[in-house]
């Protein structure tokens, strides 16, 4: 079975604007990616700021350029795509934004928003009020939102009105950038339950963008954890839970502590701070922070490794033996 | 299911005038403004006297029952040329500052979202614009095609143009970086779409604001050039040329003077309080601060 | 020795609607050389609290009673001129933007020398001092560093920045409100764990403000859980993570998703929302989202001891019931 989402060495390059006395250049946020993701599954990209994740995002959503590499949906390259035909894809690609207020127009009331994709793809016969309520049922907000506008609604409803707008034309790749941030701790989960209860119901794939581990951790088939533009590891959301083999997904998964004082911390502590994308590291990119680093990660590129449901790019990854882990 | 109606959002006019009434400036300049646009409007029906017929026999008179604010040396009725006046200076008004929005709105809509080049070129005609300076400009139009209304208009126009089309192109090119445009090009919304819906709504606000504050400029403006002799031409009654008139007679009939003056700073004070409260009021996020 | 000691605080801010109560009778005290971790979610009355303690309020905020005492005084009864004094002096602050604390078009080290204006030492005194604060936070190179601008560093660089220069002063008690929630959370740990150290070696006491438990747990002697603007359970770190007496606690705890350890599709959250600060329900505030409500909570209950040092507002301690 082919997957509907096929992504092959994608680069985003960005131009750099130079200076009076330096000249432009440019760089990669997003550099060498590949990744699928099956129909109906939810994959997640985790990294953190400057990781690529967002752009990766853009890239497939159509709003980011691709520079080289593939992405292939349902076995159709959409790279180069020209905006006109790409437009009829936006109603089975879908996003959701970061910001979940601000990524609502703020002059439009909560039913001309989640209509509009109606609107937009020329289906204005149909009953707007009727999928207003439907969608608003949906997501489980109340029909009398549909009179509120974006600054009269809390970050979580907006959050909902966002699922909504998105899911109005029965999408097949929800596209989520940070579903649960600015959300508290205990409204987090009803973001997240609501999309796997959605995906259940209306059988579409989810690709979710996020810094945090433990928001992947329930809800996804597999995760690709990026640094600084590339993935360093992905696999099955399991196996790189249970057996993370590269240094920087083991660091991040200690960087979540436990709300438990005794908590047995397995502590990979990281060294410095993240490098800029404009003076990418020679070798391996991590090998700044890295504290199993040795000379040769500093000059050689590693190669990606895949061993089993989980691949890796390090030259001294972890092994594991009884649940145990054994840094090189 | 559907034959109960969904809610009906408020809409956006009543809630700016809901919130307008409510602040004591808005109501005030609210107030001021509907008495000078209504008097204008109505002047035909509420102007006791034809505002140019001369009376030569009744003329210099002090205020009395029969003219209210008095006749001018060659005994035309003051209030009357006073309303009539106002309507003069809304004529100008209105269509400069309607001109110079509309065309400040498209040219800067354009220059903020469209490519670059188109930009470039924007700002430079602009800037060209705004290097003239107003009264120069003004004068070498005169002397050009001679003075009248729709000179004034023109050369008021011409220079405020700069002023929309640059505060809209700002506000474009901040309001293209925001997530919900992004959000509306993720939905496949074409640029005209984003444009008319999305953009627009979120200029008129600010823009509403900046036009009413203008509008006691041009006014002023008008009246400076008539005042001069070099904007609307005699007979015709305007607030620059009773200033004009009464100029000469400010020993022995002062209210003429004072008649011509306190239009204008009426204008002033009317249009920047309503101004000013537009301003707290279109914003829907700042609309009713602290009431939540 | 308490450094911090609040009683009995409560504020309202004046709105349209009426009054609004954003803190209702809380008591908090920060001991001397610890630290002390607020939890709470939006709407729990964090900000407003941090407000009072250094008395920046919104103009409509007052304070209907209470006293916050600072080494014994009443910080709500000194006057103007005194309050400035100790502020950045003695009660330091580090707040959640590490972009927007800085002064743009000035130098790091420029800055760090305003900050010594109440000393007489010389310039260059100052500077050395400046650079061993920088170096102590963890930043490497830190004399060539301390001629740079505030944008040439990232954002967490800039924290460690602000934290060396809140802790320049040597206050007795530094404020730092969600330190680190913009940062990553690599970054994030490195932070606390130099927070921890700095923390040992001047000898101040900390009140730490965050809604990540994990942190809290981390970080902090003791935790104040709030909600709605109330305080509903207190006490070590230990025994509020462990023996959560508070049914907003439990639940927090649960909705942590570092705490779920088996993978679920359904994950645990606490239903129903904050009640209306202005028209508030007789009875205890978290009665309408409470799993365990029951006929006494129509009765507002009042922190109680579940064991010795550790309180929580809930009619479920004296009942006796399992906590």
């Amino acid at each position: 079975m082919s997957a509907l989402l096929d992504i092959k060495d994608v680069v985003v390059r960005f131009a750099v604007r130079g200076g009076v006395f330096s000249s432009a250049g440019s760089i990669d946020a997003v550099s060498g990616v590949s990744l699928s993701i099956e129909e109906g599954k939810t994959y997640g990209i985790v990294g953190e700021s400057g990781s690529g994740k967002t752009t990766l995002a853009r890239a497939v959503a159509g709003l980011h350029h691709a520079s080289e590499g593939s992405i292939l949906y349902r076995g159709q390259e959409l790279r180069d795509l020209p905006e006109a035909q790409f437009r009829k894809l936006r109603r089975e690609i879908v996003m959701m934004f970061q910001d979940p207020i601000g990524s609502l127009s703020p002059r439009l009331s909560v039913k001309s928003l989640i209509t509009e994709p109606f609107r937009i793809q020329g289906m204005k016969g149909r009953d707007l009020d009727a999928e207003a309520r439907r969608l608003l049922a949906m997501v489980g907000l109340p029909p009398e939102f549909a009179a509120r506008y974006p600054y009269q609604i809390s970050g979580g409803q907006a959050r909902r009105v966002g699922v909504a707008r998105a899911l109005a034309l029965d999408p097949k790749l929800l596209i989520a950038d940070e579903p649960t941030a600015g959300l508290d701790v205990s409204i987090q989960g009803e973001m997240l339950n609501l999309l796997a209860r959605l995906q259940d119901e209306l059988g579409l794939a989810i690709m979710i963008i996020t810094h945090n581990l433990n928001v992947v951790r329930h809800i996804t088939d597999r995760v690709g954890i990026m640094y600084l533009g590339k993935l360093v590891e992905e696999g099955e959301t399991d196996t790189v839970f249970s057996a993370p083999r590269h240094p920087y997904t083991l660091a991040l998964l200690a960087a979540n502590p436990e709300p438990d004082p005794d908590a047995q911390l397995m502590r990979i502590e990281l060294q410095g701070e993240p490098p800029s994308i404009l003076n990418r590291p020679t070798g391996c990119e991590f090998h700044t922070r890295c504290p199993f680093a040795q000379a040769r990660c500093s000059t050689d590129v590693p190669s990606w490794q895949v061993a089993g449901p989980a691949a890796h790019r390090c030259h001294l990854p972890a092994s594991w033996e009884q649940d145990k882990v054994c840094p090189a | 299911m559907s034959d109960t109606s969904l809610p009906k959002p408020r809409s956006e006019m009543g809630e700016i005038l809901h919130h307008l009434l409510r602040d004591p400036l808005g109501l005030v300049g609210l107030v001021i403004v509907t008495l000078i646009v209504g008097s204008a409007l109505l002047a035909p029906w509420i102007a006791p006297y034809d505002p140019i017929a001369m009376n030569i026999p009744d003329r210099l008179q002090g205020p009395s029952a029969a003219h209210l604010l008095g006749t001018d040396q060659i005994g035309r009725d003051t209030f009357s040329r006073v309303i009539w006046g106002g309507r003069v200076a809304l004529q100008v008004a209105l269509p400069t500052i309607g001109g110079a929005v509309a065309i400040g709105l498209i040219l800067g809509m354009a220059a903020g979202y469209g490519p670059k080049w188109l930009d470039t070129l924007i700002v430079l005609f602009f800037d060209t614009l705004r290097s003239f300076p107003t009264v120069m400009f003004a004068l070498a139009v005169v002397a050009l095609v001679g003075p009248s209304l729709n000179t004034v208009i023109f050369v008021i126009m011409a220079t405020s143009i700069p002023t929309y089309g640059r505060v809209v192109r700002t506000l474009t090119l901040s309001l293209k970086e925001a997530e919900f445009i992004t959000a509306e090009r993720a939905l496949g919304a074409s640029t005209l779409r984003i444009m008319g819906v999305h953009l627009l709504p979120n200029v008129l606000g600010p823009l509403a604001v900046l036009a009413a504050m203008d509008i006691p400029t041009v006014v002023g403006l008008e009246a400076g050039l008539s005042f001069l002799g070099m904007g609307v031409r005699p007979p015709t009654p305007s607030w620059g040329s009773l200033l004009n008139d009464g100029y000469s007679l400010i020993r022995n009939t002062p209210w003429l003077i004072i008649a011509g003056g306190i239009p204008l700073i009426l204008t002033t004070i009317g249009f920047t309080f309503l101004g000013e409260a537009l301003r707290d009021v279109v914003d829907p996020k700042l609309r009713g601060k602290g009431g939540k | 020795m308490t450094v911090l000691d609040i009683q009995g605080l409560s504020v309202s801010y004046g709105t349209p609607r009426g009054e609004l109560r954003a803190l209702r009778d809380v008591s908090l005290s920060v001991p001397e050389r610890k630290i002390v971790g607020i939890v709470g979610e939006s709407g729990c009355g964090k900000s407003t609290l941090i407000s009072a303690i250094i008395r920046l309020m919104a103009p409509n905020a007052r304070v209907r009673s209470g006293t916050v005492r600072f080494n014994g005084e009443d910080l709500l009864a000194l006057p103007e001129a005194r309050m400035r004094g100790l502020r950045g002096t003695e009660i330091s602050m580090v707040f959640q933007d590490p972009m927007q604390t800085h002064n743009p078009v000035l130098t790091v080290g420029r800055q760090m020398i305003d900050i010594q204006y109440r000393d007489k030492r010389s310039k260059a005194d100052k500077l050395k001092r400046a650079a061993e604060m920088l170096a102590l936070v963890g930043i490497p190179d830190a004399s060539a560093r301390l001629n740079q601008y505030p944008f040439e560093f990232s954002g967490g660089m800039r924290q460690r920045i602000a934290i060396a220069m809140a802790l320049m002063a040597r206050p007795s008690l530094l404020i730092a409100d969600e330190p680190t929630t913009a940062l990553d959370a690599t970054l994030e740990v490195q932070i606390i764990k130099r927070l921890r150290e700095l923390q040992d070696e001047i000898g101040c006491s900390i009140l730490f403000i965050s809604h990540h438990l994990g942190v809290i747990a981390e970080l902090c002697d003791e935790v104040v859980v709030m909600y709605a603007g109330e305080v509903v359970e207190a006490g070590s770190v230990r025994d509020v993570f462990h023996n959560p007496a508070h049914p907003y606690t439990r639940a927090l705890l649960e909705c942590d998703p570092g705490h779920i350890k088996e993978k679920t599709r359904n994950l645990p959250t606490i239903p129903g929302n904050i009640p209306d600060l202005v028209s508030l329900p007789g009875g205890c505030i978290f009665a309408d989202r409470c799993p365990q409500r029951h006929d006494a909570c129509t009765e507002h209950p009042v922190l109680s001891e579940a064991s010795a040092g550790h309180r929580a507002a809930c009619h479920l301690i004296k009942a006796g019931a399992p906590a």
